[in-house]
């Protein structure tokens, strides 16, 4: 691991350090030195522009990737620091994976001396919204009208699934790029299923039924990361989206008065809430943590569980032989839902972005482009068992029953992918509604007051005129 | 015959505690020769087998080696030097008049009151601009600054309590005021240097937060950080046994080094206490 | 033989001062500054808001749930742990009667403090991540206890409801805290002049009024000492809840700290003004206890006196 070049003023001399001394304390007290320092622009260092180089990297110059090290590991993004030294023989790639990007990151940001490439990922990540309003990150359009890696003929562009640009998009300009294909549902082992002669319910009124059933087999219905409630909103808001239609998301999203009380929103609150009063979720679930939880379930102490499609890659190395677990879409709520049964909740995750602070741009682009290649989404999807958003790149894979199923969920969802916003624009707003969805999960609130509750803190920041407000 | 009978009644009581204190550490031994699926199984179950590659497995890749060297290296710098700075600070301030010595004192002493976190991200910028961002240096300055509030707090009521008779005759004897502190105050104040040391070595070997902003290196990272990041990956990658076997890795030298000091450490600690 | 004065002081309070002043007093100085702006962390500029941020706090359900929280730690850790610690400490120093009337240190005393105060040793990580399991419902260490010894039907999932997670945060803080000051006490207590002790004994003062007529008013001055560093260990907890409790700070706010809420709002939704400002009456909060403690310290000197 090379030194990054900000870092390689180790030895200062004793002038420097004195006089850095005074200066930052001095400076410090009397104008906040802290707020001074973060807004200049460093000067871009470029390359020729070849066709070998579309970019114009810098030869010569190493580049730093600092990537979240979680579900996904991170061989896919050492993959693609192997192919950038391939096309840059004079740089080195100082790689790091990480957890915590944030706390890691957020003073190097406010320092302008980011890295040049940063996966924003995972518990703990840098508010995106906050970065691109701070003018923190580089604008990617001239990364998606590159030539391709795998065909100089084709702009990185056209090789990405629909919606990941939209999805990067903040306020008019492409500030990041997601890498992973996300979509959520509902897990369960189809060798046990098989087993018992279960089959996967289209309805939650059959869920429910089904629920007293495999009660009967000694075997808890369901499990949930409880540690984190954040798991248990996304099928409870599934329900709700599917149930009241594209509008009730975007009333929602919008901050509308008495979003959180409309009808199906509380009628999915209710059904979710049903599986605590009938007794069908595992005892003491509302303690665990995502891995206790997964784990309970892969020794099939429970039959279903909540989870988004990255699951699979998350368990494989705990996940017993013929296990064969597979991801369905979340039953339909009513006979009336507004949206077909394989709607899924859906979006991509993963965010790559270039700080605009970074001491290599360029080379932070051109990095990126290699990630987006064909040849590194493929060992993405073997190593991680995720679907990447580069088109094409599970041909020929071979995958296993889970990976499967989500690719199957996703082709029959079509046009039917729906995803929430106000987590990603109102994180106030998130952390009340995993706060009382926790509460509902142990019974503690009924649906009423769940809505009640987080209707009010919806509101609080509506009105709150200091929180940057976004449409949709 | 009663007083035997309460005595049984006491020792009962204080093997209780014992119970409570070494039943956690105990436990956390024995998961970490377990297998995964036997941690799942129950809590109580011995291991079939002691499975020592998970100890392997958590030296080799969660490097706790490393950064138990990195922890020794930033304590053990910051130690050295904020005994040293600390005695002279406290010295000068409890044993010699001058304008602001008050002044001085109180601000050092209010040091000791500010919550960290209020400064973490401006002290992100000075540590930053003397270039010294996720260094060992850099880390111990920052250590020793933050320890030294404590440290001339904590002093300063020692060397008042001093006779003054004995720097007097130093001085007397041709001392300069350097010597003096060396030769003759410094070790008349043993008790009180070995007392706060201990207090700084746990303080510091705690530090949490600072190291999390200051030390972003993963190859740099101190205990605290690595069993975080252990907890959080290990977590990720749901692998439990070898969690626990880079918990007790992480005790084990804080247990020998206790084991093999504990009276200088409990001693050095009361005497310092009950002065 | 005073000459050379200057040059000592200048020479030895140079160092010390200035690495204070660089890397402790010029951040808390900034931080006091950025509790009245609007600062986001992230971008150059910070506009002044004046007060804004500190009446904001007030009506902060998060902050004042973490206020409430730190608060009752601020009342039972600090009053368990000295409580446990001066009875165990009582026990270990004059639990033993022996046949001619005196009093002495109880047997394997020494064994024992060692075993008590190692747990003080374990750094806040480890202690987090070490509890986290202990309380978890299904294969936990306290659970599969209480089952041991019959008492299953207690078994909770102590870190997911309200009522328990805080207490669950304060038992690992006892749990690793009382060992040592029952060595601290102990050592205070073993200082009682021999003589005092026994001519109670002869009076026929008893176990329990030896302890509150003599050996409490003796430590009392270690007591109060001990009530300032319990204070401010209880004023955290950061990185206990951060590591151990659901969400973290849950379940339902019930372990919210104020070290949390600050961190949160500075990393998490970008407003590193508004968390200076929980910063700043953090501050306020612990100069408060600690001037109160110490001036009762000090009346209780000259009374004793």
């Amino acid at each position: 691991m090379t030194p990054r070049p900000s870092h390689a003023r180790i030895n200062p001399t004793r002038r420097t350090l004195l006089g850095g001394a005074t200066a930052a304390g001095a400076a410090g007290l009397l104008s906040g030195c802290v707020t001074a320092g973060g807004s200049d622009e460093s000067d871009e260092a470029t390359g020729a522009v070849t066709e070998a180089n579309p970019l114009g990297v810098p030869e010569g110059t190493d580049l730093e990737v600092v990537m979240f090290n979680g579900g996904y590991g991170e061989a896919y993004t050492q993959h693609a620091a192997e192919v950038y030294e391939g096309l840059h023989p004079e740089a080195t790639v100082d790689h790091q994976g990480i957890q915590r990007v944030g706390e890691t990151l957020q003073p190097r940001f406010v320092a302008g001396e980011p890295p040049d490439v940063v996966d924003n990922t995972g518990a703990g990540r840098l508010d995106i919204a906050q970065l691109a309003a701070s003018d923190q990150l580089h604008d990617l359009t001239e990364l998606l009208d590159a030539p391709s890696l795998d065909d100089p003929a084709v702009p990185v562009r056209d090789t990405l699934l629909p919606g990941v640009v939209e999805d990067g998009t903040l306020d008019g300009a492409v500030r990041f790029l997601n890498y992973s294909s996300v979509v959520w549902g509902i897990w369960y082992s189809t060798s046990l299923f098989d087993a018992n002669g279960w089959t996967y319910p289209d309805t939650w009124d059959d869920m429910l039924a089904l629920c007293e059933e495999i009660k009967q087999s000694g075997i808890a219905p369901w499990t949930w990361q409880g540690k984190y409630p954040e798991y248990m909103v996304d099928p409870l808001q599934a329900m709700a989206a599917k149930s009241g239609g594209i509008d009730l998301v975007k009333a929602v999203d919008n901050l509308e008065p008495d979003a959180w009380r409309q009808d199906a929103v509380l009628a999915a609150a209710e059904a979710v809430h049903r599986l605590v009063t009938d007794g069908h979720i595992m005892e003491g679930s509302e303690a665990l943590s995502h891995t206790e939880a997964q784990n309970s379930w892969n020794n099939g102490e429970a039959a279903f569980i909540p989870c988004g499609s990255w699951l699979e890659g998350e368990q494989q190395e705990v996940s017993p032989e013929g296990f064969d677990m597979v991801m369905a879409p979340v039953p339909d709520l009513t006979a009336s839902d507004a949206m077909p049964f394989g709607a899924l909740q859906g979006t991509s995750s993963e965010s790559f972005l270039v700080p605009s602070q970074a001491a290599n741009t360029r080379g932070g682009l051109d990095y990126l482009r290699c990630l987006f290649s064909t040849e590194v989404a493929r060992g993405f999807a073997e190593t991680a068992k995720a679907l990447p958003v580069v088109l094409g790149a599970t041909e020929g894979v071979e995958m296993t029953s889970g990976l499967a199923s989500v690719a199957d969920a996703v082709g029959s969802a079509g046009e039917h992918i729906f995803g929430y916003k106000y987590r990603l624009w109102y994180a106030p707003l998130a952390k009340a509604v995993d706060d009382a969805t926790g509460e509902l999960l142990t019974g503690r609130l009924d649906p009423e007051e769940w809505g009640d509750r987080i209707q009010a803190a919806a509101d609080e920041v509506a009105d709150d005129d200091s929180v940057t407000k976004y449409q949709r | 015959m009663k007083s035997r009978l309460s005595d049984a009644v006491l020792h009962l009581a204080l093997l209780g505690w014992g119970l409570v204190v070494t039943l956690p550490l105990v436990w956390a031994v024995l998961s970490s020769l377990k297998t995964d699926a036997e941690i799942f199984a129950s809590p109580w179950s011995l291991p079939a087998e002691p499975q020592w590659d998970n100890w392997v497995r958590a030296w080799q890749e969660a490097s706790i080696g490393r950064y138990l060297l990195n922890t020794v290296i930033v304590v053990g710098g910051a130690l050295v030097l904020v005994m040293l700075l600390g005695s002279l600070t406290a010295y000068c301030l409890a044993r010699y008049e001058f304008p602001g010595n008050r002044a001085i004192y109180y601000a050092l002493v209010a040091g000791m009151l500010f919550p960290v976190f209020l400064a973490l991200v401006p002290l992100f910028f000075v540590v930053d601009r003397l270039g010294m961002l996720g260094t060992y240096h850099g880390l111990i300055l920052v250590y020793a600054a933050y320890a030294l509030p404590f440290t001339v707090f904590f002093l300063h009521a020692f060397f008042r309590g001093l006779p003054t008779s004995v720097s007097e005759a130093a001085f007397i004897d041709g001392c300069s005021h350097t010597a003096a502190f060396f030769k003759v105050m410094l070790p008349m104040a043993r008790s009180g240097m070995v007392s706060v040391g201990i207090f700084n070595f746990l303080g510091l070997w705690n530090q949490y937060l600072l190291p999390l902003v200051l030390n972003p290196d993963p190859d740099r990272y101190v205990l605290a950080q690595g069993l975080a990041a252990l907890a959080v990956s290990q977590g990720y990658s749901s692998d439990f046994s070898g969690l626990f076997a880079g918990l007790i890795i992480a005790i084990l030298p804080v247990l020998f080094a206790y084991v093999l000091f504990q009276r200088q450490i409990r001693s050095g600690l009361t005497a310092g206490a009950v002065r | 033989m005073r000459h050379g004065k200057n040059r000592f002081l200048v020479g030895a309070l140079a160092a010390p001062l200035l690495l204070y002043g660089v890397f402790v007093v010029s951040p808390y100085a900034q931080a006091f500054y950025l509790a009245f702006t609007d600062w986001n962390g992230l971008s150059g500029q910070a506009e002044a808001v004046g007060l804004a941020n500190f009446t904001a706090l007030w009506s902060d359900r998060l902050f004042l749930a973490a206020l409430r929280n730190n608060g009752l730690m601020l009342l039972a850790v600090p009053l368990l742990t000295i409580v446990l610690a001066l009875f165990f400490a009582a026990l270990l120093t004059m639990g033993r009667s022996d046949r001619h009337g005196g009093i002495g240190g109880i047997q394997g005393s020494g064994a024992y403090r060692i075993v008590y105060f190692f747990p003080q040793l374990l750094s806040v990580a480890i202690l987090a991540v070490l509890f986290q399991f202990i309380y978890t419902p299904k294969n936990g260490l306290l659970n599969g206890l209480l089952e041991a010894i019959g008492l299953g039907s207690l078994g909770r999932a102590w870190l997911a409801e309200p009522a328990w997670a805080l207490p669950a945060v304060m038992a690992v803080m006892i749990w690793a805290a009382v060992g040592f000051y029952v060595v601290l006490f102990a050592a205070a207590m073993e200082s009682i002049p021999r003589d005092v002790l026994e001519a109670a004994r002869l009076d026929g003062a008893g176990r329990l009024t030896t302890f509150r007529r003599i050996t409490l008013p003796f430590v009392w001055d270690t007591v109060q000492v001990a009530y300032v560093y319990l204070g401010i260990l209880a004023l955290d907890g950061f990185a206990l809840v951060q590591i151990m409790t659901v969400g973290p700070g849950g379940p339902d706010n019930s372990t919210e700290v104020i070290g949390l809420t600050l961190y949160r709002s500075a990393f998490t939704y970008g407003k590193f003004g508004y968390a200076s400002a929980m910063g700043v009456t953090l501050f306020f909060l612990t100069l408060s206890l600690t001037m109160l403690a110490l001036r009762a310290t000090r009346r209780e000197r000259v009374e004793v006196a």
